[in-house]
């Protein structure tokens, strides 16, 4: 790598070259990946008032990359989870599992989105979120239902929400092609994190951006603990975790078209602490190791008649080992090897037909593969198709998007059956009201039906294939509105979100054991009714001091249905899902220096259907405080922080039996060259 | 395998929700049955695998009062993860927890907590003249002297041990194999000489072997998983004068395979549609299928998961375990196959024992 460096600088206008210099340091990226790291804080005018825009079509909700010390985040589930209708399922701990659901739709109805292409596990359909970094994301947009920009890939318009992570993008003059960013964290944990970025302006139309990062924590933390009756502190052990991340991203842009090359390398080793157990000592042992590549590729270009192009191609390669040494068998060992492929490409063509209607036909291939060293395993090998028709039209003060989508999938298996062929419509309609000339109001109602197909997992677990299983059907109605308004006196601004929702589940995919080994059925039906309501404001006085303040609130009744009526868990609330969330995040900035609270407030829940004392989580409230301070060393940005999260050391389970972490610090330093 | 595939799937349940249609189970008017001998049921629920949440349910036949934790209520602590058996020999109980390593000795009537037994892996539990037999994980049988409450000696069998039964002054253990995964299950019963208390042989059974029971006649019911692949689930006869395999009935076995000997039946789940189950009955004395379903007024159960019964009144009680993650239950029929009443249990009620007064 260090011999690159100068190459590179010498020759800023190289074109085709360039791609395989940069290829040529990027793939051996476990040598590359051990050096370094990076992050980028967005700089931050502290001086202005910037009114959050208001969404553009469907409930959307974005946190950027200054927001992330706001709220004490060390990864992307950490940094959206103030936001309206998301329940984070975390199993604690630095390198601890953390899955999303959204309005009480499970983990597999949301997409998450990586610069546009959809990440995805055909093992089990869940993307975790702790263990995707924040070093390289510039803004990360949840949407209900689905983004407004119709020009798209078909996958996104294929989930019930959408969580869209944009990476950061170069921003560089002639006058200063390069942009170095340097840091380190450290802290509770055993943390040691540096990281490093390098973006290098390479002409007027070519440039990179190079990210690494290495995390090295023990992760250890204590924890109260039930030992045969008696509370005493335990320790939660074997939470070790050593991962290291390399990734380059190449963008040329010119006129009114760019095409951007993104190539990743994930590389890491994790203890696993497992389940608390009663009266017996910790886990040990057990260990995962991921290594994860993906290399992905966009073209995108906009005609002046109108037609607008986007390409996007994708292949991934996930290794994923297991081992736990200590099994309770007789040979001691459980040892697995699991590898997942993608290949992904998507093609979308809009048109402005006239200049208030656009209509848009994308369509997705994706081969998702996968193969375990477990006896009789049927290393599927799914292909889907997705094609979407979708259009926007603005009607006066009345924007209308529809969207309709035609999902096949077929599925191949080495040995026994394979699941059938399924062919699904998946319609949407959204509408925004801006009732007045004031544009300050929007109001808009959508519904989408969306369906998740049974994972790898659901199907071909050791067991044979349900063929009658049936997709997992949501339905969602929203209505809402959005007001933003700019004042001068005594608030800068205020805006407020609402959105009320009823989501219905059919066709609930889960595993019952019926026969000796099982299988996957279709069991179970799901109300939820819900509402979202946010709220930000600003105070900025002369004297330099500006005050953000923002509150996110949830409401979520997810009610079993399935029924019969006299059925013990009828109407009784979804496991997990908290009837009541409130987030609050509140800043003050003067000068160099901004200090930020955030708090979250989760009511009581279950974690068993029966909602009976004996499963009652209780409820929580977690708080995390940071200080940031700006200043400039020589000529140089230099960021100093300092974040606790659980402020008050408060004692709290998200999983049962898997305890969450008491007060823990970090601090970090940063520096832009 | 088993109890590899036990945890993912619980896991799974655990993190989904889901549930199988099941009756509001109330704890109707008692039997009409004598009370004289019997105080009442103890159920052990054996809950989510990591869940901590194993439960022993009481149900009092005198005062037709339900605890739904006589444990906790007893002691003000839990039992832990996955209490797998239950027994009681004299006047203490015995509550075998897996997950936990404990062994639970209390007074049987207050399941008051007089010792706990720790062994790692701990799965079944049988008495005899004095001692009682634990199967653990290890590959090993324990041996506890009930007077004092201590391992006295382990004995080595098979991979994965899981119940016993005792016929002929013989312990028949099964090792199933069941966690040599990836490696495929074993299939023998170790034979252990109560007297010298050692393995003096296997019989080879059908392969995976779980479930145990003893007739009268000194016949031993294997019931076994098969190797989820080519071998299906199955039973196994094996007579206890010759340790010779007597027969191998044609079982359609499911999942769950609980098997309960009382009088000159035994009673087993079964099924051929995944779906509904059956409780089927087999004569030990003329070694034929006695009848194909032992409920006869349409009572569904819908996960059956434990059977057991009370020899002085011909009743069989049936754990239903539902949807693997509510609330189970346990239904009383009469001899005849009539659903007497129905008892709330906790989740996956794996174990009834009768306690008397």
């Amino acid at each position: 790598m260090k011999k690159s460096l100068p190459f590179i600088f010498r020759y800023p206008s190289f074109k085709t070259e360039l791609i395989a210099v940069i290829f040529c340091f990027l793939l051996p990226a476990s040598v590359f990946s051990q050096s370094d790291t990076t992050k980028k804080l967005k700089q931050v005018n502290v001086n202005t008032s910037l009114i959050p825009t208001i969404p553009a079509v469907g409930p959307s909700q974005t946190v950027s990359a200054h927001e992330f010390i706001h709220y004490s985040a060390f990864n992307v589930a950490d940094a959206i989870r103030d936001l309206s209708g998301v329940t984070i399922k975390d199993y604690g701990g630095i390198g601890g599992l953390k899955t999303i659901s959204i309005r009480g739709l499970g983990a597999n109805h949301t997409a998450v989105l990586f610069d546009g292409i959809q990440m995805t596990d055909a093992e089990n359909g869940q993307i975790d979120l702790g263990k995707l970094n924040l070093s390289d994301i510039e803004e990360i947009t949840l949407y209900n239902g689905q983004p407004p920009n119709i020009c798209q890939t078909a996958k996104a318009f294929a989930s019930s929400s959408v969580l869209s992570i944009k990476t950061i993008k170069p921003a560089l003059t002639a006058a200063k092609p390069y942009a170095i960013i340097a840091g380190i964290k450290t802290g509770s944990f055993g943390l040691f994190q540096p990281y490093l970025q390098w973006q290098q302006r390479l002409s007027k139309t070519w440039a990179f951006v190079i990210n690494s990062y290495l995390i090295d924590a023990n992760g250890r933390y204590s924890y109260p603990h039930n030992a045969n009756g008696v509370l005493e502190a335990g320790t939660r052990t074997n939470t070790q975790i050593s991962a290291r991340q390399a990734d380059g991203a190449l963008y040329w842009v010119k006129d009114s078209a760019s095409f951007n090359l993104h190539v990743s390398y994930y590389n890491s080793d994790r203890g696993l602490p497992g389940a608390v157990i009663d009266s017996i000592p910790p886990a040990y042992g057990q260990r995962i190791q991921n290594r994860d590549l993906f290399i992905q590729g966009g073209y995108e270009q906009k005609w002046a008649y109108g037609f607008h192009l986007l390409l996007n191609s994708k292949f991934s390669n996930s290794k994923l080992h297991y081992l736990d040494p200590h099994f309770i068998n007789t040979t001691q060992v459980l040892d697995q090897h699991f590898v997942q492929r993608e290949y992904y490409q998507s093609a979308a063509l809009a048109y402005t037909i006239l200049s208030n209607w656009e209509a848009s036909l994308a369509t997705d291939i994706s081969v998702n593969s996968m193969d375990a060293d477990m006896p009789n395993f049927p290393n599927p090998t799914r292909v889907s198709s997705l094609n979407a028709l979708a259009s926007n039209l603005s009607l006066g003060r009345l924007t209308l998007q529809g969207s309709l989508l035609y999902t096949k999938t077929f599925e191949k298996v080495k040995r026994r059956t394979a699941y059938p062929d399924k062919h699904l419509l998946s319609p949407t309609i959204m509408a925004t009201l801006k009732p007045w000339n004031d544009q300050n109001l929007q109001l808009r109602a959508y519904y989408k039906s969306t369906f998740r197909n049974p994972t790898f997992n659901d199907l071909y677990y050791g067991f044979s294939p349900n063929k009658d299983l049936k997709p997992e059907y949501a339905q969602q109605y929203d209505i809402g509105f959005s007001y933003r308004k700019g004042v001068n006196g005594l608030i800068d601004f205020i805006t407020i979100n609402a959105d009320a929702y009823f989501n219905h589940v059919a066709d609930k995919i889960v595993f019952i054991p019926t026969l000796y080994n099982g299988s996957t059925q279709n069991f179970g039906k799901v109300d939820i009714k819900g509402l979202d309501i946010g709220i930000k404001t600003a105070v900025t006085r002369a004297a330099g001091y500006r005050l953000d303040i923002g509150a996110n609130y949830s409401y979520q009744q997810a009610l079993n249905v399935t029924g019969p009526v006299t059925d013990d868990n009828y109407l009784n609330q979804l496991p997990y899902i908290p009837k009541h969330t409130l987030a609050l995040n509140a800043g003050i900035n003067k000068g160099p220096i901004g200090v930020y609270y955030n708090l979250i407030a989760i009511s009581s829940r279950y974690y068993n259907n029966n909602n009976k004392l004996a499963d009652y989580m209780p409820p929580y409230s977690v708080s995390d405080g940071s200080v940031i301070y700006r200043t400039l060393v020589l000529t140089f940005p230099v960021i100093i922080s300092a974040e606790v999260n659980n402020l008050f050391d408060k004692n709290y389970v998200v999983v049962q039996s898997y305890p969450m972490p008491g007060r823990s610090y970090r601090f970090s330093f940063q520096i832009s060259i | 395998m088993k109890q590899f595939k036990l945890h993912s799937f619980f896991i799974t349940l655990a993190s989904i929700t889901v549930l199988v249609s099941c009756h509001k189970d109330k704890v109707a008017p008692a039997p009409d049955k004598p009370t004289a001998q019997r105080a009442g049921i103890y159920i052990l629920n054996q809950g989510g695998a990591g869940h901590n949440n194993s439960t022993l349910t009481y149900y009092d036949y005198t005062t037709k009062s339900l605890v739904a934790d006589q444990f906790t209520a007893a002691n003000s602590s839990t039992l832990g993860d996955v209490g797998n058996d239950l027994g009681i020999y004299g006047s203490k109980m015995y509550v075998v927890v897996n997950n936990s390593a404990a062994i639970y000795v209390t007074n049987a009537k207050t399941a008051k907590q007089i010792k706990k037994i720790t062994l790692n892996q701990p799965r079944s539990i049988v008495f005899n003249k004095n001692y009682a037999f634990i199967t653990s994980y290890d590959g090993t049988v324990s041996v506890i002297d009930t007077a004092t409450l201590t391992i006295t000696k382990t004995i080595p069998v098979g991979a994965d041990p899981e119940q016993m039964a005792i016929a002929n002054g013989k312990l028949y253990v099964a090792n199933s194999g069941g966690l040599l995964y990836p490696a495929p299950p074993t299939n023998t019963l170790s034979v252990i000489d109560l007297n010298t208390l050692t393995e003096i042989k296997k019989i080879t059974v059908q392969v995976n072997p779980i479930a145990l029971a003893a007739d009268s006649y000194d016949n031993i019911y294997v019931l076994s998983l098969g190797d989820f692949n080519t071998v299906p689930a199955g039973m196994t006869v094996v007579n206890a004068k010759t340790d010779q395999i007597r027969s191998k009935p044609t079982v359609s076995l499911g999942y769950n395979v609980p098997i309960y000997a009382q009088g000159d039946y035994v009673y087993y789940p079964t099924t051929t549609d995944n779906i509904t189950y059956q409780i089927a009955v087999y004569n030990t004395k003329t070694q034929t299928l006695a009848s194909a379903n032992f409920i006869t007024d349409g009572t569904v159960i819908t996960t059956p998961y434990s059977v057991s019964g009370d020899p002085l009144t011909g009743e069989i009680f049936i754990g239903d375990a539902k949807d693997y993650s509510s609330d189970g239950s346990v239904v009383a029929f009469d001899k005849t196959g009539k659903k007497e009443y129905s008892i709330t249990a906790g989740i996956d009620p794996g174990k009834i024992v009768l306690v008397n007064k």
